[in-house]
């Protein structure tokens, strides 16, 4: 602790600079660093010992009480004579007398820099170089709430919040095994954000979580805000529409993809983890599929695939078919549909374009618009562009139902951002389709195939375990067979964990303190 | 272009959606008229023994080769350039037929008033991107399809039982005209097409994992495919009878006979959808043989130019033909008897020989 940090490579000499025995020329190097802001406090104190001390932190990033704790038990801090050991008054508060959790020591100005910035408080001492750091951290936070974009009917209604620690420990509440394991690291040098990698030691997959590490390592950047930047630098391959890592906001939809052998990374300042590696169909599962009868679950699982083909592919089949094909459809409905579109003035791949951007716009809308003006935008959307413009004879109102029901169908999909990858496929296949008709959406779905055959997140074949075939996994694919069946786990799991049911397993080892548990609830 | 390992379900699925293609949409040995069926059956068996005497046999003598590091070992250098190309021609031509035909059928049913070189540019293109990505995706994307072509078949075959189109009258009485029209129809046609078309896989059977088993599975899924387009030929010549030999794509006209329960009529995309899937794959592992078999040839694996190459004698190769009546004529004509066998059986077989010479000899010389 006393010589410098020698892993600190940086050449600026502020960096290494160490702190020196004299109060005020510390607390005077702090100020300069961090400027004489109105939220960096600076307690001065005298303690028993007849040393002159000083605490200080920002204010918002602290929590109240914790200071006041720490200040009561410094100025409480017996005198030096009473004890029977002679210690220096350093020691004293360091091992002693401070009523705190965590404490570290601090020797050089740039690591009290930056405990400072996560909302330690830092305890400088009159004739001692170095520091001691107190973990007094409590920014204001968002209480624990029902996540707002996966909700579901039966579940836990308990969604992640901004803090890393809160979510940390949601995850703990759910799997209370030695084995989960939290790496914990920094990324972006202006937001030192910290993030977890969390994994199931034993169950994921060893090479997995080292080839995590590996991408975590390999971030250079100066901020991450939110997930979604770690999301875009680890992925396999950027130029795909379709997502290769999972998010969820809740903790029993991470809980579970830890157990079969994923991996989670939770970046503080977001309810949203990052869960991989994953594959196509996981997106279509949703947390709500195993707490509901099995027969239901399969039931649900069959029409969210119906609605992601039907959202992706719905206006380029009635593109096609009424552009090129008209003697696919039944004669009575192809005359009804020729009937309405006899006044609509545009070919109908320009006619479903029109209306596929409008809902696009309107449900952008939806989402940007503050909440109170929610209503206007639904009767605006529902009668005049949907009503008026088919009696307008702009567009027809076959059309309009295919555009709606797409749109409704695309909700479905659990997965927001599979969903928009349906979203945007959708329109090239309508280009497609109002060139080729059906040969053009053959080509593109056989060229989406490739693509999907190609992809990889984190090693795992994006469309396993449909091709590679891996027969155990469909259980929990198109169908949802009962719990007591489902005696493997399907899939990213490391080889020696398939089984998960049956055996006695070594990885629980804190199975007898269930009576604990119901004394923390 | 990596070169991964394939699994055994990938290579059975592959095996299985080549084989069949678009040989189930046709009526094949529509020579044999109400015996075709049986005839199927004939140049299945023939085909079998091909694949089980000569490919196969070849393939274990050898298993770490593919067909053109065979030729190089066996013939020597020379000749090995020139039967080299000769393959690379073989599959290319193969690939230009599929295209072909494609193109030419895509424009007849669905497509009136496209020209045909984009169609077949899209086509052409399309393969090409599944090329660029390698071995291993291409046989991942065939064991995705699979299962979606036979359910899309097995509902085919219900529709139409269900709408009561299957006439056996059609069929019978069996082998009327005794054993000889069966006998001309299937040999050697249909052991070129499409049964003898499995020397293809002399390129990829390096590349699967567990090779043990590689081979009693190549021979089942032979038999599987084999079994179904018997299957489908009856059951056009059943629903179709004598018309099943005049129209271009009998199973289409089938289906646009179904009617069931006032709801589903004309279902002809789902047989579009077949057709496409069917020739795609065809068309691609051709493609993708070519690709293969000109970078063994020059030496040089990953070689991207290479596959754009092959695409482009691919595309322009198709416009040999003036016509689809050309491109069927040339091919029942002249192809499947006097061009396909050469590299179908005789050289395949000729292969064998010099192979088992050579194993003799060495183990000889081991002997001494």
């Amino acid at each position: 602790m006393n010589e410098e940090i020698k892993g600190n490579h940086s050449t600026d000499e502020k960096e290494l600079k160490r702190l020196s025995a004299d109060l005020d020329q510390n607390i005077k190097m702090v100020t300069d660093q961090l400027g004489t802001q109105p939220d960096i406090m600076i307690r001065q104190l005298h303690l028993f010992s007849n040393s002159k001390a000083a605490l200080l932190y920002i204010a918002g990033m602290t929590n109240v009480n914790a200071v006041n704790l720490l200040v009561m038990s410094m100025i409480s801090e017996p005198p030096l004579g009473s004890s029977e050991q002679v210690e220096s008054p350093f020691d004293s508060l360091m091992y002693r007398s401070l009523a705190v959790g965590g404490i570290r020591k601090l020797a050089s100005l740039d690591e009290v820099l930056l405990a400072m910035l996560e909302g330690n408080s830092i305890i400088l001492l009159d004739g001692f170089c170095d520091a001691i750091a107190a973990f007094t951290c409590g920014v204001e936070k968002r209480s624990v709430e029902e996540p707002s974009t996966q909700t579901v009917v039966r579940g836990p209604k308990e969604g992640f919040t901004e803090t890393l620690h809160v979510n940390t420990a949601l995850i703990r509440n759910k799997i209370k095994s030695p084995n989960l394991r939290m790496e914990y690291r920094i990324i972006g040098h202006q937001t030192r954000t910290t993030i977890a990698l969390v994994f199931m030691k034993g169950i994921a997959d060893d090479k997995v979580i080292e080839e995590a590490r590996r991408r975590l390592d390999l971030i250079d950047t100066d901020s991450i805000l939110e997930s979604g930047y770690i999301e875009e630098f680890i992925q396999d391959k950027t130029f795909t529409p379709f997502p290769l890592l999972q998010n969820s906001e809740r903790p029993d939809a991470v809980a579970a993809g830890l157990l079969e052998g994923q991996f989670a990374i939770i970046v503080d300042g977001t309810p949203f983890v990052l869960l991989a590696p994953v594959t196509f169909v996981k997106f279509f599962q949703s947390s709500e599929d195993y707490y509901q009868r099995y027969d239901i679950a399969t039931f649900l699982r069959i029409i969210r695939f119906f609605s992601f083909f039907a959202s992706m592919l719905l206006p380029s089949i009635y593109i096609a078919i009424t552009t090129f094909h008209q003697e696919m459809l039944p004669t009575q409905l192809l005359i009804s549909i020729a009937a309405q579109r006899e006044g609509v003035p545009f070919p109908a791949l320009i006619e479903a374009m029109i209306m596929e951007v409008t809902f696009e716009i309107l449900r952008e809308a939806g989402v940007r618009m503050p909440r109170i003006i929610g209503p206007a935008i639904s009767i605006v959307g529902a009668l005049v562009l949907g009503q008026s413009a088919v009696q307008a004879g702009l567009v027809s109102a076959a059309m309009v139902i295919v555009v709606s029901f797409t749109a409704i169908a695309s909700f479905v999909i659990p997965s927001v951002n599979m969903g928009t990858a349906a979203r945007l496929i959708r329109f090239l296949l309508m280009i497609l389709a109002g060139t080729f008709g059906v040969f053009g959406i053959l080509a593109g779905l056989m060229m989406l195939l490739t693509h999907l055959s190609a992809l990889r997140s984190f090693g795992v074949p994006y469309l396993a375990p449909i091709a590679p075939l891996v027969p155990g996994s469909l259980k929990d694919v198109f169908i949802r067979v009962p719990w007591w069946a489902m005696k493997k786990r399907p899939g990213f799991q490391k080889k020696e964990a398939t089984v998960r049911q049956g055996t006695p397993s070594s990885l629980s080892e804190t199975d007898d303190e269930h009576p604990q548990e119901g004394s923390e609830q | 272009m990596q070169l991964q390992r394939i699994s055994l379900n990938q290579l059975g699925s592959m095996i299985i959606l080549f084989l069949i293609g678009s040989s189930s949409l046709f009526l094949l040995a529509s020579d044999a008229s109400k015996d075709a069926w049986l005839a199927v059956i004939v140049g299945m068996l023939g085909g079998l023994l091909l694949l089980w005497g000569v490919n196969l046999f070849l393939y274990r003598l050898m298993p770490e080769m593919n067909l053109i590091e065979m030729i190089f070992e066996l013939m020597g250098k020379p000749i090995g350039y020139l039967i080299g190309i000769a393959y690379v021609l073989y599959f290319c031509y193969k690939s230009i037929r599929n295209v072909r035909e494609f193109g030419d059928l895509s424009i007849m049913y669905l497509l009136p008033q496209t020209p045909l070189p984009a169609l077949m540019l899209i086509v052409c293109l399309l393969s090409a991107f599944t090329i660029f990505h390698g071995v291993d995706v291409f046989f991942r994307m065939a064991e995705a399809v699979l299962p979606i072509v036979i359910i899309i078949y097995i509902l085919l075959f219900l529709l139409v039982a269900g709408s009561g189109l299957l006439h056996f009258d059609h069929v019978t009485p069996v082998l009327d005209e005794g054993f000889k029209p069966i006998w001309d129809a299937a040999i050697p046609e249909l052991i070129s097409f499409p049964f003898g078309e499995i020397v293809l896989f002399l390129m990829f059977w390096k590349y699967t994992e567990h090779r043990g088993n590689m081979v009693s599975l190549t021979v089942k899924c032979f038999l599987f495919s084999g079994l179904f387009i018997t299957f489908t030929n009856l059951f056009i010549l059943a629903g179709l009878g004598s018309l099943a030999g005049t129209v271009s794509i009998p199973l289409m006209q089938l289906t646009n006979l179904i009617e069931f329960a006032r709801f589903l009529e004309r279902i002809d995309p789902l047989v579009a959808l077949l057709l496409f899937t069917g020739v795609f794959f065809k068309l691609t592992a051709y493609y993708f043989g070519a690709v293969l078999a000109l970078s063994q040839i020059v030496n040089r694996p990953n070689n991207k130019y290479i596959i754009l190459l092959i695409g482009m004698v691919i595309f322009f190769g198709s416009f040999l033909f003036r016509n689809y009546l050309e491109h069927i004529y040339v091919g029942f004509q002249y192809n499947v008897k006097y061009h396909f066998p050469i590299f179908q059986i005789f050289l395949p077989i000729m292969l064998l020989t010099l192979a088992i010479i050579k194993k003799r000899r060495s183990e000889k010389v081991h002997a001494k």
